[in-house]
């Protein structure tokens, strides 16, 4: 498998590519931040979800086997899969049963975990993307590279070409011709399916409902004509209640796309009703883990498990701005993708992989609207794998040196002595600018600065008499020291915050 | 014969997935180091914040934001005084149009409309959603030109229609044709979404329709360079009368 | 209630301990940043000691998974600040650093508490000058045109946004212009522009495209290490854009240098 760093070359490469993403991603960037505005009192909402979703992953044994009952009670078959492995085959015996032949699916990100429509096609059953996006990358044979905009990195000439191939004649590169082809075309396929797949944004324990967010109306396609509907889902997807479902409605459209709402959200409460004139007669809902039960109780990932796919830290990230997708290399990208791909997998030798794609800026943490602390994810999973003994040799080596080094400040000015000395080889004007050692990647872009003829740490002494001198009989000086007093005392009032999770809101 | 193997089919997968449902909740309890929870938590922090409860907004405003939402996102808002102006309305519309053939729920707001012989008189067809339980009606939907519901709630905040599915309100109709026109009478436009979520907490299981579905303007997609495209899959175009 | 008798020393004239948390960096490689930030510290009245057993906050080594190396430097600042009362910092990232330190020392209960003291005690330099000492004009003239880059972990993790924008509103005469996309990560991430050579490098070319719209004279923000690696890539490109700490330009605005 190749490595983040030759995935993301190739997209570093790709000029169209990083335009592309950046264009998008900063409009949805913007257009949240305006929503978000709009809405008022974000922060308080941010908390709200955060708290509703760390309550229902709390007590998730509860309320999952609430929603398994009460979907059970309203007609729904529901089915528990530990793997992806196990959720294809339940889902390809239900394909096989029906007789299926063809299934029409909408967006979902778990069953892109399963990598489900190549394991139809092996089964002879024709499986159909029917989201906009996700049929154009069906139809070019490759992941979605966007949570919520599955085409980022396609334009319209490359897109006119691949539905022109399936249309049998030349589209102009015209979003309103091409659209228009993707609906006659996927309607005829809606109108004939046996069976519709459909992923699931939130489930509602108290009722066994599932509720879909979507702009096409694909979803309510997938979910109305076919007469069998199987749904995959998260075991981690579930809310309580309809009430929290404001909340999750308030968050997810506005983080997504900048929409106060989706254009339709759906709750499907069990198959058809006897009397019904449509929707599904059947309906199975195949309850995947996956990997998630995995960060449960492990206090460092659990909150991992409160994603809502939103997919606002892809828009925020800087690194996914010039890499894209693709360079991420799991069915999730982005900063949500770089924790989860190696969480849910405990993959140890490819942690650091896509774990180390990242500056750690905390974007991602600002954007979240469940305000999940992906950058000190990121860290930790860094830390696990050098625990484990992956680390790098030559990283490991250095980072022995390092503590060497700062363990001891005698130790430290030694050091700082020799680098002037040794780097008068390659100083010129203060600065460094060949690309040598561990500059080599450093100086491609920049140049570095030299170390100082005189560190701090020799200045102090002639600085501090010249500071004395003029510190002391000051009457500033009487206004400070009150200052700093009333900061001390307010700051022994304040208890020391030891609560689980992290905390930088102070 | 073959339903018979098929539903003993589908009680064995059932058992094997309530034996799996147990290790599934075994394995939460383990991983969360306690034992099994039966009994349903205290939550909290259930729904939206405390201040937002409060919120509440005049008729007029009601109205006034509903439109202002609902145009935003590429809907049309248009507000008769009564169901005949509704009438007059529909009716323009099916002639600038064009349409043809026109379903619509079985509902008795609907049926006041008078829509049906009003429009038979200008040589185009409306059907009853389920009228004849042998017609196919997914079909039918699909090949109309406009589909006319009543909206069981509309919501002021976010613009949105609530259409709730019954034997005589198919989810099609509001999905399949081309054009979409909700009657909206006034007194069911109330301001936010959870004034419309909670009641179907306080209904409970049993009362809760297969489909509930918002909707919030035409159908759209952004996913060819962030081009913005209507239509892509349900109606393209999406008229909301609030009527009274 | 230690901390609280050390306050009533304060009324007794024994007065505070202030300590100079000059950061790896700012030691070896920047020693005129630490400089100017403690002559402005004096000019307002705060009596500043420099432990001399300080040496990095450890950061590279937390940042790369390497914790156990990471908690060996941490511990000289453990140790070295342990009697100060206020420790005060150049930089946004090496003090949030600290406030990683609960969490490094989780398991050691001895330090886990001098952790937990000197997350207490620690602030950024514009932090402690506005929030604490309430100097808000420093009375620097200034007149260059600037664009302000808020590096990610002073302005995100640790809040700092209003502090440096009061300051510099205060500077006469000086021509304060928006940078363009001002938010976004500069590229440097520790090693990660060493481990991740060309994603960073894209990261800072973009970054200092921004620079050059604002047409500024002078780029300033909180972390050197950000600013030495915007100025590194604007020399790389020959740009005379002059790169300065916060503090440099507060006291050169102090001092008409």
């Amino acid at each position: 498998m190749s490595s983040v760093k030759e995935r993301a070359d190739l997209a570093l490469n790709n000029d169209f590519l990083r335009k592309a993403v950046r264009f998008t991603t900063e409009r949805l960037r913007d257009g949240k931040r305006k929503a978000a505005d709009d809405h008022g009192n974000w922060e308080e909402w941010r908390e709200r979800g955060r708290q509703i979703r760390l309550h229902t992953i709390a007590h998730l044994d509860y309320y999952l086997d609430r929603f398994a009952e009460q979907a059970r009670a309203n007609g729904a078959h529901v089915h528990f899969a530990s793997t992806g492995a196990e959720a294809v085959q339940i889902a390809l015996e239900v394909a096989a049963r029906k007789e299926a032949h063809t299934v029409v699916k909408s967006k979902s990100m778990v069953s892109e975990e399963l990598h489900i429509n190549r394991a139809l096609e092996e089964a002879g059953v024709e499986a159909v993307e029917t989201d906009l996006g996700e049929y154009i990358i069906q139809l070019a044979g490759e992941a979605p590279s966007h949570i919520i905009i599955p085409a980022i990195h396609k334009n319209r000439y490359q897109i006119a070409q691949l539905l022109s191939r399936e249309a049998g004649e030349e589209l102009p590169p015209e979003t309103s011709v091409l659209a228009g082809f993707v609906r006659r075309k996927l309607r005829a396929k809606f109108l004939e399916a046996d069976i519709g797949m459909t992923g699931c944004n939130f489930a509602i324990a108290e009722t066994g409902s599932i509720v879909l967010f979507e702009n096409e109306g694909n979803a309510r396609m997938v979910s109305t004509v076919p007469k069998t509907q199987i749904t995959f889902m998260g075991m981690e997807r579930i809310i309580p209640s309809w009430s929290d479902l404001e909340v999750m409605a308030t968050l997810l459209p506005r983080s997504a796309t900048g929409q106060k709402l989706t254009v339709y959200m759906s709750g499907i409460t069990g198959p058809r009703r006897t009397a019904d004139g449509d929707g599904p007669e059947e309906m199975h809902i195949i309850i995947l883990d996956n990997g998630r039960s995995e960060q449960l109780g492990d206090p460092e990932f659990q909150e991992l498990l409160n994603c809502i796919r939103c997919g606002a830290c892809l828009n925020a990230c800087p690194v996914y701005r010039h890499i894209g997708g693709h360079a991420y290399g799991g069915t999730y990208s982005g900063p949500i993708g770089a924790v989860l791909t190696p969480a849910l997998n405990k993959n140890v030798a490819e942690w650091d992989d896509i774990a180390s794609a990242s500056s750690l800026c905390g974007a991602c943490y600002e954007a979240c609207p469940v305000k999940i602390p992906l950058h000190d994810m990121l860290v930790y999973l860094r830390r696990r794998k050098v625990e484990q003994g992956y680390g790098n040799k030559l990283e490991t080596a250095g980072m022995k040196g390092f503590a060497a080094v700062t363990s001891n400040s005698k130790r430290f000015h030694r050091a700082l002595k020799a680098g002037r000395v040794l780097q008068r080889v390659v100083v010129r004007n203060g600065e460094i600018s060949a690309r040598i050692g561990p500059l080599k990647g450093w100086n491609r872009y920049r140049v570095a600065p030299s170390l100082a003829n005189q560190p701090f740490r020799e200045r102090w002494d002639t600085l501090q008499h010249e500071l004395r001198a003029s510190v002391a009989q000051t009457v500033t000086g009487a206004a400070a020291q009150e200052r700093m007093k009333a900061a001390l005392h307010k700051r022994a009032a304040r208890p020391i915050d030891r609560k689980e999770g992290h905390s930088y809101d102070e | 014969m073959m339903n018979n193997e098929y539903n003993d089919w589908l009680k064995t997968k059932e058992a094997e997935a309530r034996k799996k449902q147990e290790q599934f909740m075994d394995r939460i309890a383990g991983k969360l180091k306690r034992s099994r929870l039966r009994e349903a938590p205290e939550h909290p922090f259930r729904g939206a914040p405390m201040y937002w409860r409060e919120l509440e907004w005049s008729l007029e405003e009601r109205l006034a934001r509903f439109e202002d939402n609902f145009t935003a996102a590429g809907g049309h808002v248009a507000r008769p005084a009564d169901l005949e102006a509704a009438k007059t309305y529909i009716m323009a519309k099916a002639q600038a149009l064009g349409a043809r053939y026109i379903l619509r729920q079985d509902d008795p707001t609907l049926a006041e409309l008078g829509l049906d012989e009003a429009l038979a008189a200008t040589g185009a067809k409306v059907s009853v959603w389920n009228g004849h339980r042998s017609e196919a009606w997914i079909a039918r939907a699909a090949e109309a030109d406009f589909g006319i519901v009543t909206a069981d709630h509309a919501v002021a905040y976010t613009g949105s229609l609530v259409v709730q599915s019954a034997a005589e309100k198919g989810r099609s109709v509001s999905l399949l044709p081309t054009t979409l026109f909700a009657i909206v009478p006034v007194e069911r436009l109330i301001t936010r979404l959870g004034e419309v979520l909670q009641t179907f907490d306080a209904a409970g299981r049993e009362a809760l329709p297969a489909g509930i579905h918002f909707i919030s303007g035409p159908s759209r997609s952004a996913d060819i360079e962030n081009d913005l495209t209507i239509g892509v899959h349900g109606p393209g175009i999406v008229f909301a009368l609030l009527v009274g | 209630m230690e901390l609280l008798n050390k306050a009533d020393m304060g009324t007794t004239g024994t007065g505070m301990k202030v300590s100079m948390f000059v950061t790896c960096i700012g030691d070896a490689v920047y020693p005129r940043i630490a400089e100017a930030m403690a002559r402005l510290l004096a000019r307002v009245g705060v009596k500043l000691e420099f432990p001399q057993g300080q040496t990095c906050c450890g950061q590279p080594a937390f940042n790369s998974g390497y914790w156990a190396e990471a908690r060996r430097s941490a511990t000289t600042l453990l140790e070295a600040f342990a009697d100060s009362d206020f420790v005060i910092g150049p930089s946004g990232s090496c003090i949030g650093m600290i406030h990683h330190y609960p969490k490094l020392f989780e398991q050691d209960p001895v330090r886990l508490a001098m952790a937990e003291d000197l997350k207490a005690k620690s602030y950024e330099f514009t932090q402690f000058l506005v929030q604490v000492l309430g100097v808000s004009d420093l009375g620097a003239v200034f007149p260059h045109k600037v664009t302000y880059h808020p590096s990610c972990h002073g302005s995100r993790l640790l809040g700092i946004r209003e502090e440096p924008m009061t300051l510099l509103h205060n500077v006469k005469g000086m021509e304060l212009v928006p940078l363009p996309f001002a938010e976004d990560c500069c590229g440097f991430g520790g090693t990660f522009a060493v481990k991740m050579a060309d994603i960073s490098g894209a990261m800072v070319t973009e970054k200092a495209d921004h620079v050059l719209d604002t047409s500024a004279e002078v780029l300033t923000g909180l972390d050197m290490a950000c600013l030495m690696n915007i100025a590194g890539q604007l020399r790389h490109r020959r740009q005379p854009v002059r790169v300065m700490h916060l503090a440099e330009l507060l006291y050169e605005g102090v001092s008409g240098a």
